[in-house]
């Protein structure tokens, strides 16, 4: 089999003197959905932070395209491919949507596709197109993770990561995202979604891993976690 | 009504000096949040350079202008890189920020005082002055050029804000670092450029007064305190709101005069900030941030 896109090698991660995770392992293999679930506190955005780079593990490693990324600053990743789309957003209020979005493009490899970029994501999200010179703190939450996302985008990821996309969002705006996810994943992209929608997060993810107060607990393809009785019980409520 | 044109256009000009002082002090707060008391100090630089290279080498105050946005830019760099950016991060770093950058200023002055002896010096240049008739009085060409100066600075550098890459990016910092981080931008980077670009508006400011008015190492405490005041009335970022803040205390300071005896019109700026602070802590124009 051929190397994993990204790979985590047994990292440690604490805030301070609170350690987070403990000897967290994971593999993303290129054009793969897969989804890291949790209860709060699971350590599901840590675990994202510390691949973006913005908390780098303080053991461990994590290596992406076989590499390791240790020596990588958090401001160099986007250049190479890993995009995330934060939880809450947490996009540049008082900035206009397409100001968000054109900094989306700020990396090197991006910038000469900015222009291309934006229409694709204005295509994605026509919502986007007509809110343009609005600023971004005055969009609805569902605009606001539209937003978001297609920042993510305008990086032209290869590894898109998304921490709890469809936190606060209506039922039909969910779909939407999901819907948007399946759509990137039939374009190529390979893409890494934390969850608290378990029932969501596994139809559109290949496979899944349950992590636990830092640790893994569970792993498999999603069909094996959704029947999983465990599972079932604790997170579906069946 | 001669002395109430006159008073106005002394006003207005007083404004645009006040407006570059005020932004640079504005920036450096809303990007890294650390208030820059060393201001003040770099203020008193930019009057010495600008009277060294002309009194040494005879070069014009107008002629120098670039070379003291260079050599005040590059000390904000120097500032930052060497002092500020060890600073703990956040409201943490508040007291630590204070101590610190007064500390600097101190050495900055004495530094000065080292130099230059206390003496107080000013530019005196051939068309210092000469004036131009204008509404039935006469304006000082120098102060006509002061202004210029300062409304184009803060137009060219709202056009940085808004439109270059760079510009966003410093905006965007000032309003979520993290997710600037995630986008490619280096953050570290960004704060160094905006301390820069902050102590240069202070040098610029202190190039221009030297201008108009006498300096010695002490120069620059009441134009870091009305900067203050500027930015408490006018908040951070948007450039109209400081502009308009200069403009309400140049209004304020000068037409005092007509009303309080010379010695107490420096204490008008102060009793705005405290009556801002009282009835309208927002400011005048509200909380955005580099919008």
């Amino acid at each position: 089999m051929s190397e994993p896109l990204l790979q985590l090698d047994a990292i440690d991660v604490s805030y301070g003197d609170v350690q987070v995770l403990f000897g967290l392992s994971l593999e993303v293999r290129e054009g793969e959905v897969v989804t890291l679930l949790g209860s709060n506190g699971a350590g599901k955005t840590t675990t994202l932070r510390a691949i973006s780079g913005l908390r780098p593990p303080r053991a461990g490693e994590i290596r992406y395209r076989g590499r390791s990324l240790a020596t990588i600053p958090a401001a160099a990743r986007a250049d190479l491919g890993i995009s995330l789309v934060p939880e809450g957003r947490e996009l540049w209020p008082q900035l206009t949507v397409r100001e968000n979005l054109d900094l989306g493009a700020y990396g090197a490899r991006a910038r000469p596709h900015a222009a291309r970029n934006l229409e694709r994501v204005f295509a994605m999200f026509p919502r986007l197109a007509e809110r343009s010179g609005q600023l971004a703190g005055s969009l609805s939450g569902g605009e606001q993770q539209m937003c978001a996302i297609g920042r993510a985008l305008m990086s032209e990821p290869t590894l898109l990561m998304l921490d709890e996309p469809s936190l606060g969002l209506s039922p039909l705006l969910v779909d939407q995202v999901m819907n948007t996810i399946s759509e990137l994943h039939a374009g190529g992209m390979t893409i890494l979604l934390v969850e608290q929608n378990l029932r969501k997060a596994l139809q559109v993810a290949q496979r899944g891993t349950v992590i636990e107060t830092g640790r893994v607990r569970l792993e498999g393809t999603s069909a094996e976690l959704a029947a999983n009785p465990e599972i079932r019980a604790a997170y579906l409520g069946i | 009504m001669e002395r109430f044109i006159d008073l106005s256009l002394s006003a207005i000009m007083l404004a645009g000096l006040y407006a570059t002082m005020a932004y640079g002090l504005g920036l450096i707060y809303g990007v890294l949040r650390v208030v820059n008391l060393a201001h003040g100090g770099v203020i008193m630089a930019g009057a010495y350079l600008g009277w060294v290279l002309f009194e040494r080498w005879g070069i014009d105050p107008y002629l120098a202008l670039p070379l003291v946005i260079v050599a005040s830019f590059g000390l904000g760099i120097l500032m930052y890189r060497l002092l500020v950016r060890h600073l703990p991060r956040g409201p943490a770093g508040g007291p630590a920020s204070l101590l610190l950058l007064f500390g600097t200023w101190l050495v900055l002055r004495n530094v000065a005082y080292l130099l230059f002896t206390g003496n107080d010096q000013s530019i005196r240049t051939s068309y210092s002055t000469a004036s131009v008739p204008f509404l039935g009085t006469y304006v000082s060409v120098n102060r006509l050029a002061v202004l210029g100066v300062a409304v184009i600075l803060p137009i060219l550098l709202q056009l940085l804000l808004k439109k270059t890459y760079t510009g966003r990016a410093i905006r965007a910092v000032a309003q979520n670092a993290d997710s600037c981080t995630l986008v490619g931008v280096d953050v570290e980077r960004i704060y160094a450029l905006t301390f820069g670009i902050g102590t240069a508006l202070a040098g610029v400011a202190g190039l221009l007064s030297a201008t108009i008015f006498s300096f010695n190492p002490g120069f620059g405490s009441g134009e870091l305190l009305k900067s203050f005041v500027v930015v408490v009335l006018g908040g951070l970022g948007s450039i109209l709101g400081v502009g308009l803040a200069a403009f309400i205390l140049a209004v304020v300071e000068v037409f005092a005069i007509l009303v309080l005896p010379s010695y107490l019109t420096s204490a008008v700026g102060f009793v705005m900030l405290v009556l801002v602070l009282v009835l309208r802590p927002g400011g005048l124009f509200g909380h955005r941030v580099l919008g």
